[in-house]
């Protein structure tokens, strides 16, 4: 298995082979893919330094002049650190600099709290003209790195540190179009599970003895908010919302809004990480299970409805 | 130009912003009358390259001090790139005129007004004009209160370090911000030492003096390194009623003394 980041990296250096305005900004943050790019293309790779801010003004000067800007930083601080030239730069110009942002959710255990990404997601969806993709394999990484190659726009990738499994069967462009893929047959009785990223996998594992009580749609793209997932789902009562965010903002405040813009008031129950900061060491998954997110606690939260 | 018809220049956009101020009661006064000269000679000096034909610049200036961009609004106009009808309906809802400049605005080449991404910014477009081999500059003027954002220092060792020899920033350095000196505020100074200490070719000139001005453009020109002018200044400079005072930031009421004290003096 490849890390997302090499696979979003190697699309990139492909079409860099041809096209002389994609430029590829790095705050001081690396891949194995990333040795390739910057030994071939020296003049558009641009090291900034360990400055988010700074990365995010050049990335707005060179996509003013027309370029294809990509900027690649830690998740946590792409997009804290640096989210107010995100407003300025790309949000108020509608520039389309795409952030692929590594590390999501508490990827970075044990580093501690400074090195999560728990609040990126809220964050992202404030800003205005942004889209959020999450993906949870690789296929779909590289659909959306092949998008913002041909088209690009102002978006937000949200990618995990850890190599992630296949989905089956795989995202294909339809589904990549609808920003959203559902897997299992929709009956009225059973419960959606929503979710994207890492977490997307662990609710399938969570929930696989009794599968056929579920469906679960994998949300890669949670904004634009995808105009005809309710048609796909109007049928089903009961929606249960994973990801590994802290509350405010979280994916299920998005799915709600979806819904609500759409006149679809389903039970949603929500499933992430409580409103507190992660001291603790031992791990991704020992936190998750020490906070609520465990694949028990998915389980559990389905006996809710 | 002759030098003689440049000051004359700054005095009469001086007069023209005064009654707009007059007119739509906001505003940045101080810091718009403290760049005068330099906006005056980027575009007068042959600095910023007109294209008469095709109505557009080709060279790029950048006003970080974004509450300061309506500075170059008449000038603008005389260009013919801004039209007169939004110039003359400035202050009511159907100008595109702002008071904070972005890019809707013609000729106006980044939507700015939060301090410190200019520097930046100008440099992510030289870095793009010199790997496409393309002969254009780009001037950034940020104001010296700019200079406490992380992201200006940030941005000057970014332009160092790639020697973007097609960018020139210059600081209008007025010596004071919204509450008050720098000096007592939060002090800056020795501020050519420290742009200096970063390897920056650094100039100091009288920002009012547009000789000076001229000269060190020339300089910063035909210089192989990225460089940076001081630019000494008088916030509000033309009118006693502003000159040196914080509170003239900001527009305020002026009584119909101070207003034709401030006219006589803009002649």
């Amino acid at each position: 298995m490849t890390l997302q980041r090499d696979i979003f990296i190697k699309e990139i250096t492909k079409k860099m082979e041809n096209d002389k305005k994609i430029y590829f900004l790095s705050a001081d943050f690396g891949a194995a893919a990333l040795d390739e790019l910057r030994a071939k293309f020296p003049k558009n790779f641009i090291h900034c330094g360990i400055s988010e801010q700074a990365m995010l003004d050049i990335a707005t000067g060179l996509a003013l002049e027309k370029n294809k800007v990509f900027v690649y930083a830690m998740a946590p601080f792409l997009s804290l650190r640096a989210i107010e030239q995100v407003k300025c730069g790309p949000g108020l110009m509608n520039l389309p600099i795409c952030m692929i942002s590594v590390g999501i959710g508490l990827g970075y255990a044990d580093a501690g709290p400074t090195h999560y990404a728990n609040e990126d997601f809220s964050c992202f969806r404030s800003i205005v003209g942004s889209s959020i993709f999450t993906p949870s394999d690789n296929q779909t990484t590289k659909l959306i790195a092949k998008d913002m190659l041909t088209k690009p726009k102002f978006s937000y990738v949200r990618l995990d540190r850890d190599k992630q499994y296949d989905l089956q069967p795989k995202v294909n462009n339809t589904d990549y179009r609808n920003g959203f893929k559902i897997f299992g047959k929709i009956v009225e009785n059973k419960i959606a599970v929503i979710s994207h990223g890492k977490i997307f996998h662990d609710c399938i594992q969570a929930l696989k003895q009794k599968k056929n009580k579920y469906i679960f749609i994998n949300l890669f793209r949670s904004k634009p908010f995808p105009s005809n997932l309710v048609k796909s789902v109007k049928k089903i009562k009961n929606f249960l919302v994973v990801d590994e965010q802290t509350p405010s903002g979280n994916l299920s405040s998005c799915v709600f809004e979806g819904f609500r813009d759409k006149n679809f008031f389903p039970k949603i129950i929500s499933k992430s990480l409580p409103e507190r900061y992660f001291f603790e060491n031992g791990g991704r998954e020992y936190l998750l299970n020490k906070f609520g997110l465990s694949k028990k606690d998915i389980l559990k939260a389905t006996k809710d409805f | 130009m002759i030098i003689n018809d440049l000051e004359n220049l700054a005095k009469k956009y001086r007069r023209e912003i005064f009654e707009k101020f007059l007119k739509t009661k906001q505003g940045h006064p101080g810091s718009i009358f403290s760049m005068m000269e330099i906006v005056v000679s980027l575009y007068y000096g042959g600095f910023i390259r007109f294209d008469k034909n095709k109505k557009n610049f080709s060279d790029k200036i950048l006003i970080s001090k974004g509450h300061a961009t309506s500075a170059i609004y008449p000038i603008l106009k005389d260009f013919g790139v801004i039209n007169k009808k939004d110039w003359d309906k400035w202050g009511e809802s159907k100008s595109s005129l702002r008071i904070f400049g972005n890019i809707s605005i013609p000729g106006v080449d980044i939507t700015s007004g939060s301090l410190g991404h200019c520097i930046g910014s100008g440099a992510g477009m030289a870095v793009s004009y010199k790997n496409n081999n393309q002969n254009k500059k780009v001037y950034v003027i940020i104001s010296e209160g700019e200079l406490y954002e992380g992201s200006t220092w940030e941005a000057l060792l970014f332009a160092k370090h790639k020697n973007l020899d097609n960018l020139t920033i210059i600081i209008d350095i007025n010596s004071l911000i919204i509450l008050g000196k720098t000096s007592d505020c939060l002090n800056l100074d020795p501020i050519k030492d420290k742009i200096s200490g970063l390897g920056i070719e650094t100039h100091e000139v009288d920002g009012h003096n547009i000789d000076s001005l001229v000269n060190i453009l020339k300089v910063t020109d035909e210089s192989k390194n990225f460089s940076c002018i001081l630019a000494n200044t008088i916030k509000g400079k033309g009118s006693s009623v502003m000159e040196n005072k914080k509170n003239w930031h900001y527009w305020n009421p002026m009584t119909k003394n101070e207003i034709k004290i401030t006219r006589d003096e803009l002649k």
